[in-house]
């Protein structure tokens, strides 16, 4: 009976092109309205690594003054980053599966004179855990080894644009970069990666790009390598060498940690906080006893990393999607009850009142999936227009939890429009119909 | 075949009740030809509408080939009519867009035979009625005469135990009039019930049995057919 009702539906379309189009054309522009803008609150809200939702944390710890909160305006506030000795000393906790500290410096890479002119780009330190905790894609080697981490051995893995850049884009496993006046190895290339929010560091510069070189955490010490990052402090030390900077209260660090299962988080929680009070009798942690396990998407949500009026107009974009097929009623009810003649012989023929319904949702589900499909090529196009004037708007497209989200919006949007009209036409009586035909 | 009794329909309005039907009672047996005539308002296409379950009667009761019908539901009545009744309307009530073929097609469809069984029951129906030549016409492209022909092949590929027939020469000249009837008798020869609304005597002098429909009543009821036909 589908296959009728469709083939039925077809016909009925067929008959008046204009009228179709015009349908079409009203669901199409509700779809792609709000889809564009669904897709960018999407961008923002959603959690980039969803096979390990509830189980990847940013770590705070609250080691400030007694005096006043991180922030001065907020009591409840906590340091955004670790100390280095804080940071070393959590990495001695067995509970988590991977973890991670990390900063950003600056280092100059002296590419061979024939291929570029050196240059500083921002390099990123951290444990190797890093690449499979944020999921990192690899085109070629991959991260460097534990003993790497441990040593450390001066290897180096660079993103696809370094590589490009370096050596043509050809794998360069094996090959050395010169940084500074070292030789490092190159032991993985990423692949393209360009995630919509920069997660690893949300504080600063989120909807930048990821850094485009890694080299581990542990030559920080050995190398004396001082961040370029943000910093904070609230012990008036005076910080002249290395070893007083590595020493300080300063918090400079992040730090992530993937925990093997999402109830792992209470148990992580109770060795922070013991590891707090261990801290507080050798004289530091003035404060209260409090840290913080967050989320990225929850990092998104605390640092506001949503632009304002991003989720009004996405609720606005579904109120006019709402409209524009509320809008359509009219039309289809006109057309409908124009069939009541035709519908009233079905019905003397032996068509039910469901049939008659089913045949006539099926027809104005027909335009909402077509009005979806133009909607979605729409939006797509207005997204690549949208994202020229985003930062990180490479990130912004259509994925297939919003293209399925389209695919709904379309299919209740045929059924806004249609609903009330296929109601109406299968509730007339027949017998009034068909003697006056 | 079809039993009333007491059948009442009244239409209502906020300020007026007719009473289209009053106490009907009628019994029409299996194979019979039975025609119905009586003048405008009388109550006649109601009577047609209830007997073919397009309408619903307020009291009575009402068997349909042994089945009572009263009160079905709208699933139900209207599978009765698409496995049990056949309708021919005086204005054909073919679907314009769709061509002869399909226009037969729609009852079986609504069956849920499969294709070949529908394409043979079609075939065989446009024979019957010499349409073959015309499958894939459009209703426009047909006379009046073929048009009501391809209404009654409609009827026919659903072989129903009984056929509805309101006023079908009503829009025909007196050939296709004739052609129509004859056709008529045929199936009926066949085994077929048919009760026929129709305000042409000649018509109605056809049937074997003649009924006469006044204020919503049968009245006339096994009269002399040259008494009827003298009306």
């Amino acid at each position: 009976m589908f296959r009728y009702h469709l083939e039925t539906a077809l016909k009925s379309l067929k008959r008046n092109p204009i009228l179709t189009a015009l349908l079409v054309g009203g669901i199409a522009l509700g779809i792609c309205v709000s889809t564009a803008f669904t897709t960018l609150r999407h961008m923002y809200e959603r959690d980039p690594l969803p096979g390990k939702t509830g189980r990847v944390f940013y770590v705070r710890l609250d080691s400030w003054g007694k005096d006043r909160a991180f922030k001065r305006e907020d009591p409840s506030s906590i340091p955004d980053q670790l100390t280095y000795k804080d940071a070393q000393n959590l990495l001695k906790c067995p509970i988590p599966r991977r973890q991670t500290p990390s900063f950003i410096t600056a280092k100059f890479i002296h590419p061979d004179p024939k291929v570029a002119r050196p240059y500083q780009p921002n390099v990123r330190l951290v444990l190797r855990d890093f690449f499979d905790i944020f999921e990192v894609p690899f085109q070629y080697g991959g991260p460097w080894s534990k003993e790497a981490d441990d040593k450390p051995e001066q290897v180096m893995v660079i993103d696809d644009a370094t590589n490009r850049k370096l050596f043509g884009g050809e794998d360069s496993v094996g090959r050395t970069v010169r940084m500074e006046d070292r030789d490092y190895r190159v032991v993985g290339v990423l692949a393209p990666w360009r995630p919509p929010l920069r997660m690893v560091e949300l504080g600063r510069n989120a909807e930048g790009p990821p850094e485009p070189i890694y080299i581990p955490f542990n030559h920080t010490v050995p190398q004396e390598i001082w961040l370029t990052g943000n910093n904070s402090g609230w012990k008036p030390v005076p910080i002249n060498t290395f070893a007083e900077w590595i020493a300080s209260e300063r918090v400079w660090i992040q730090y992530w940690v993937e925990l093997p299962d999402a109830a792992s988080a209470g148990a992580y929680g109770d060795w922070l906080r013991s590891y707090i009070e261990d801290q507080k009798k050798l004289g530091r942690f003035e404060r209260p006893v409090k840290y913080a396990l967050t989320t990225i998407p929850g990092l998104i949500e605390e640092f506001h990393l949503m632009p304002e009026g991003v989720k009004a107009m996405s609720v606005v974009s579904l109120l006019f999607l709402a409209v524009s097929s509320l809008n359509l009623v009219g039309i289809l009810l006109g057309k409908f009850l124009a069939r009541i003649p035709e519908v009233s012989v079905r019905r003397a023929l032996g068509a039910s009142r469901a049939q008659i319904f089913w045949q006539h949702v099926i027809e104005v589900e027909l335009v909402g999936i077509a009005g979806g499909v133009v909607g979605i090529l729409l939006s797509t196009a207005i997204l690549r227009l949208l994202g020229r004037f985003m930062a990180n708007g490479d990130a912004l497209r259509l994925d297939s939890e919003m293209l399925l989200v389209a695919f709904f919006l379309s299919v209740v949007a045929g059924l806004i429009a249609g609903v009330y009209p296929a109601w109406r036409v299968c509730s007339v009586p027949p017998a009034m119909q068909l003697k006056v035909q | 075949m079809l039993e009333m009794r007491n059948v009442t329909k009244i239409y209502r309005t906020e300020s007026i009740e007719t009473h289209a039907l009053e106490d009907l009672s009628l019994s029409v047996g299996a194979g019979e030809f039975v025609s119905v005539t009586g003048p405008s308002g009388s109550g006649k296409t109601t009577f047609l509408n209830v007997a073919g379950l397009l309408d619903t009667f307020d009291s009575g009761t009402y068997h349909l080939a042994g089945q009572d019908v009263s009160r079905l539901s709208d699933r139900e009545m209207s599978r009765i009519r698409n496995s049990t009744i056949g309708f021919i309307f005086q204005s054909f009530n073919l679907i314009p867009d769709l061509d002869v073929f399909d226009n037969v097609d729609v009852p079986l469809r609504y069956r849920g035979l499969n294709a070949a069984s529908r394409k043979r029951r079609i075939e065989e129906a446009l024979g019957m009625v010499g349409l073959s030549a015309r499958a894939h016409h459009l209703p426009s492209q047909l006379s009046g005469g073929q048009q009501q022909r391809v209404a009654i092949a409609r009827v026919l590929a659903g072989d129903p135990k009984l056929i509805l027939a309101d006023e079908p020469t009503g829009n025909l000249d007196s050939s296709m009039t004739r052609e129509i009837m004859d056709l008529l008798e045929r199936i009926n020869v066949g085994g077929t019930t048919i009760v026929m609304v129709t305000h042409n005597p000649e018509c109605a002098e056809r049937a074997t049995r003649q009924l006469h429909v006044f204020d919503g009543r049968i009245v006339d009821l096994e009269r002399p057919r040259a008494t009827l036909a003298g009306e």
